[in-house]
C-alpha cells in the first residue's frame, strides 16, 4: 500500500500531519544530485546546526505572537507589469485540500491548465521540495516551516499589488501588520484557520457535562474505549499541556513536557484512547467515538459523515469559552522556482476571493479562511455549520486570544519527539 | 535447487567446471546457461541491492540542518556508525521505547505463525487429499480476497469489529456484552495478521501436500499404521519442507508489518514496524528509522538462515 496510509476519503488526508504516509519515504536524490554530492552532505558551511541563543535553529529568531518575525527579503518581488504566463500552473498541496470546482474555475477564467501534486503530511511535501523532486509554483505549507522555507531561500517574497483581495477581504490581523511568523506578510497569504478543541456526541454527553469536564472528558471512564485523541504530536501534547496548565505550547522545559506526554500515556493506558487521525471526522459520527480531540474543520465536516438517520444535532464541540485554547493556520506561498509566478499571484488573490474562497470552504474543504464575510451567524443560517456547533466556528477573537505553536528548535523538537516515541510505543 | 551441483545420472556431480551440461552432443558456450540468470540479477540489483544500500546511506547518514529530513550519505568513507550504535545499545540496555514492541512483535508473530499453520494446515490437507473436483474452486476461493486491496478488507473489519457491528451483535447471541474489539487488544492484531497472512500459508504446504504420493501413503496402512500414525510418519514429515516455507513466507513480512496494528490496535499493541514508520515520520529520525531496519534485518535472518539450512540437508538428503 502506500498501503493503509492509503487515503480513501476525501477528507483523510487533510491534516494527515504526522509520519501517517508509507509515503513519508526518505527523498531518494536524483542521480546527478549524487554524482554533485562530492563533499559529506550535511557539513557545508551555513548547514552546521549552528546553536545559540536561539538553541539550534541557525541563528533564527524563532517566531511567536509575542515576538513576531520580519523575516529578511533574499531577492525582490516580481514586477507589477510582469505579463501573466500561459500554460500550466503547477499546485503543491496537502491531498484533497483544494475543490477541484475552484481550479476549474481559476483554469477557465485565465484559460491555463493547474497541475496539481500532493503530499500526504508537510514533512513529505517539504522533503520533495527541498531535494528538488517536485517543482511547484504555488505551495502549501504550515506556519512553523516558513522562516526556514525563506532562510534556505526556497520560497519568494509576493508583490502586493497583485494579491489586493487579501486586504479587501480577509481578517486585518492578516495584513496589517500582518501576521506573527510574517510580518508585513511578506512571504505568505493566509489558506484556513482552526482551533483545536474537543467533540463529543451529543446523544452521550450534555453540552454542560462538556463545558464543566473540558479536557478532562478525555478521562472519563464512562467512555473508556470510545476516546480519540489525535496522531500529531504538537497538538496531542500541546493540548495537555493546558490541561496541565501550563500556557505555553512551544515549551522547552522537560518537565512540561513529561508531564504532557505521562497525561496522554494515562489516556491510553486507563481509558483505551486511541491516537487517530480519522477519529474527529469519521469515527465520531459514525458512533465508534465518544468524545475525541478536535480540530474545528474536522468537526465541520463531520456533519457529512453522519450515519442516515442521524441528525447533526449529536455533534458538539468544546472549546475553552475565554478563547485560551489553540489555534492555528495554513498558508499559501510561492516557490523561488515558479516558473509562472505572476499567474501563482493571480492564483493566490484567485483563492482570497470572497466568493471562490468560500466556496472551496464551504462545498469542500470544511477549514475556513479567515474572511470578514464570515460570521458565526452566515455559516449557521446558510446551514454550512450545524447550529449546536458554534464554537466551531473561528473567530477574530480566537487569533487574538488563542495559544498558537511555532516553530520549535532542534533541541526542544527533539525532547517533544522523544515523549511522542515514547506515547507511541504504548508507554 | 542449486544448478552447479546438480547431481547427473550416474551419481557424479558437477562444480559447474567447464561446459555446461550438453544435451544431443550440441555443446553451448560457458556463459550460455548462466545467462539466464541475467534478467533476474538485473531485477534484484534494481530492486534489492540498489534500495538496500540506500537504507544504508540513511542509517548511517545525517540530518538536514535545518529541516531534520534524512540526508543519506552515498559515500560509504563517510559513514558515521554513532546513531546505529546509539540504537542498538538501547536495545541492549532494555529501553522500554524500543524493547516493548520488539518483545511484542515476537509473541504477535509467533502466535499468528502458528494459527496460521494449523488452521492452513488443515485447508491445505484437505484440498490435496479430499477436495476432489472441487479442489480447483477452493484455490480460486482462496485466491479471491487479493482481488480488494488488503486496506479496503482491513476497513472492512474496522467496521464489523466496532461495538456495534456485526461481531459484538454475533457475540450478543451468547449473551456477551460488547467488546471493545479495536481499542488496542492483542487477539484483534493477532487475528488481523492471521487472516492477512494465511493464504501465503495454505499455497505452500498445498503445494507439498499434493505431491505426496498416494502410494506411499497406502504403504503406511498396509503396514499396518492407523489413520493417525501415517499422518504423523510419513503425511507430517514429507510436509515439513512446506511447514517451513510457509512458516518463513508468512513469518517474516509479519516483523515488519506495522499498517495491521494501525488499523486494528493502537498504541499498547504497537509493534516493531510501528517503530520504524513513527521514526521515518518524525524530524531528526530518519538515520534512526534506516538503523532499526538493519536490527530488523539482523532479527529476521536467524528463521531465515535455519530455514535455509534446513532446506539444504533436506536436498543434499534427497541428493
Amino acid at each position: 500500500m502506500q498501503h493503509p496510509r492509503d487515503r480513501f476519503s476525501r477528507r483523510f488526508t487533510r491534516r494527515d500531519f504526522l509520519r501517517k504516509a508509507g509515503g513519508t519515504a526518505i527523498a531518494v536524490p536524483s542521480l546527478a544530485a549524487i554524482l554533485a554530492a562530492c563533499g559529506k552532505p550535511g557539513s557545508s558551511a551555513g548547514s552546521g546546526g549552528a546553536t545559540g541563543p536561539t538553541g539550534g535553529t541557525g541563528g533564527r529568531i524563532l517566531a511567536r505572537p509575542d515576538n513576531p518575525v520580519t523575516l529578511p527579503l533574499n531577492r525582490d518581488p516580481i514586477p507589477t507589469d510582469t505579463p501573466i504566463e500561459s500554460g500550466t500552473l503547477r499546485v503543491y498541496n496537502w491531498s484533497d485540500y483544494l475543490y477541484k470546482k475552484v481550479v476549474k474555475g481559476f483554469e477557465e477564467q485565465y484559460g491555463v491548465t493547474v497541475e496539481v501534486t500532493t503530499y500526504n503530511n508537510m514533512e513529505e511535501g517539504i522533503q520533495k521540495l527541498v531535494a528538488g523532486q517536485v517543482q511547484a509554483d504555488v505551495f502549501f505549507p504550515t506556519t512553523d516551516y516558513i522562516s526556514r522555507l525563506v532562510e534556505t531561500d526556497l520560497i519568494q517574497p509576493l508583490n502586493h499589488d497583485l494579491v489586493p483581495n487579501l486586504e479587501a477581504n480577509y481578517w486585518q490581523s492578516f495584513w496589517d501588520p500582518g501576521p506573527w511568523y510574517d510580518t508585513g506578510w511578506l512571504y505568505t497569504v493566509p489558506y484556513t484557520i482552526y482551533t483545536t478543541g474537543v467533540a463529543y456526541r451529543r446523544d452521550r454527553v450534555t453540552d454542560d457535562e462538556a463545558a464543566a469536564a473540558s479536557y478532562e472528558l478525555f478521562f472519563d471512564p464512562r467512555f473508556s474505549g470510545a476516546v480519540s485523541y489525535y496522531d500529531s504530536y504538537r497538538d496531542a501534547l500541546g493540548m495537555m499541556m493546558l490541561r496541565n496548565g501550563s500556557t505555553d505550547p512551544n515549551t522547552e522545559d522537560p518537565t512540561v513536557i513529561e508531564a504532557a506526554k505521562d497525561a496522554v500515556l494515562q489516556m491510553i493506558t486507563d481509558n483505551d484512547a486511541r491516537l487517530t487521525i480519522n477519529g474527529t471526522y469519521s469515527k465520531l459520527p459514525e458512533g465508534e467515538f465518544s468524545v475525541s480531540q478536535a480540530w474545528s474543520g474536522d468537526i465541520v465536516g463531520a456533519q457529512w459523515y453522519l450515519p442516515k438517520g442521524t441528525g447533526t444535532e449529536v455533534l458538539g464541540y468544546w472549546y475553552p469559552p475565554d478563547q485560551k485554547g489553540l489555534i492555528g493556520n495554513d498558508t499559501i506561498t510561492i516557490p523561488t522556482v515558479a516558473e509562472s509566478p505572476r499567474l501563482a499571484h493571480e492564483f493566490l488573490n484567485f483563492l482570497l476571493d470572497a466568493e471562490w474562497g468560500y466556496v472551496n470552504f464551504r462545498d469542500w474543504n470544511g477549514y475556513q479562511p479567515p474572511m470578514t464575510s464570515i460570521v458565526p451567524e452566515r455559516l449557521i443560517d446558510e446551514g454550512v455549520v450545524p447550529e449546536n456547533l458554534p464554537l466551531a466556528v473561528v473567530s477574530e477573537e480566537n487569533f487574538t486570544l488563542g495559544y498558537t505553536q511555532g516553530e520549535l528548535s532542534a533541541e526542544a523538537d527533539a525532547l517533544w519527539l522523544g515523549a511522542w516515541s515514547e506515547i507511541q510505543a504504548g508507554g | 535447487m542449486d544448478s552447479s551441483t546438480e547431481a547427473e545420472p550416474g551419481g557424479r556431480r558437477r562444480r559447474g567446471r567447464g561446459l555446461a551440461p550438453a544435451r544431443s552432443g550440441v555443446s553451448y558456450p560457458r556463459w550460455y546457461w548462466p545467462s539466464f540468470t541475467a534478467p533476474g540479477l538485473l531485477w534484484l540489483a534494481v530492486l534489492f541491492v540498489l534500495p538496500f544500500y540506500v537504507v544504508l546511506s540513511v542509517a548511517f547518514g545525517t540530518v538536514e540542518p535545518l529541516f531534520r529530513t534524512p540526508l543519506p550519505v552515498y559515500q560509504f568513507w563517510w559513514w558515521d556508525f554513532a546513531t546505529f550504535a546509539q540504537t542498538a545499545e538501547r536495545f541492549y540496555a532494555g529501553d522500554r521505547i524500543y524493547l516493548d514492541p520488539l518483545v511484542r512483535t515476537l509473541i504477535y508473530v509467533l502466535l499468528a505463525s502458528l494459527i496460521c499453520l494449523v488452521l492452513g494446515y488443515a485447508v491445505a490437507y484437505y484440498t490435496a487429499r479430499f477436495a476432489g473436483k472441487r479442489r480447483g474452486l477452493i484455490l480460486i476461493l482462496l485466491v479471491t480476497p487479493f482481488w480488494i486491496s488488503y486496506l479496503m478488507r482491513i476497513y472492512a473489519w474496522q467496521s464489523m469489529l466496532q461495538p456495534d457491528g456485526y461481531i459484538n451483535d454475533l457475540v450478543g447471541v451468547f449473551g456477551v456484552a460488547p467488546i471493545e474489539w479495536l481499542a488496542g487488544k492483542p487477539v484483534t492484531v493477532v487475528l488481523g495478521l492471521v487472516y492477512g497472512y494465511i493464504p501465503f500459508m495454505i499455497l505452500p504446504l498445498f503445494a507439498f501436500l499434493d505431491r505426496i504420493p498416494q502410494s506411499v501413503l497406502e504403504a503406511g496402512r498396509d503396514l499396518g499404521a492407523s489413520p493417525f500414525q501415517t499422518f504423523r510418519q510419513v503425511t507430517l514429515p514429507l510436509s515439513r519442507p512446506g511447514i517451513l516455507a510457509g512458516l518463513v513466507i508468512v513469518s517474516l513480512p509479519m516483523f515488519g508489518d506495522y499498517y495491521t496494528n494501525d488499523l486494528l490496535g493502537s498504541e499498547s499493541t504497537s509493534m516493531y514496524g510501528n517503530l520504524i514508520d513513527n521514526a521515518v515520520g518524525s524530524a531528526g529520525q530518519g538515520p534512526e528509522a534506516g538503523s532499526l531496519v538493519l536490527i530488523l534485518i539482523v532479527i529476521v535472518m536467524i528463521p531465515m538462515l535455519y530455514y535455509l539450512r534446513s532446506t539444504r540437508r533436506a536436498t543434499e538428503g534427497a541428493a
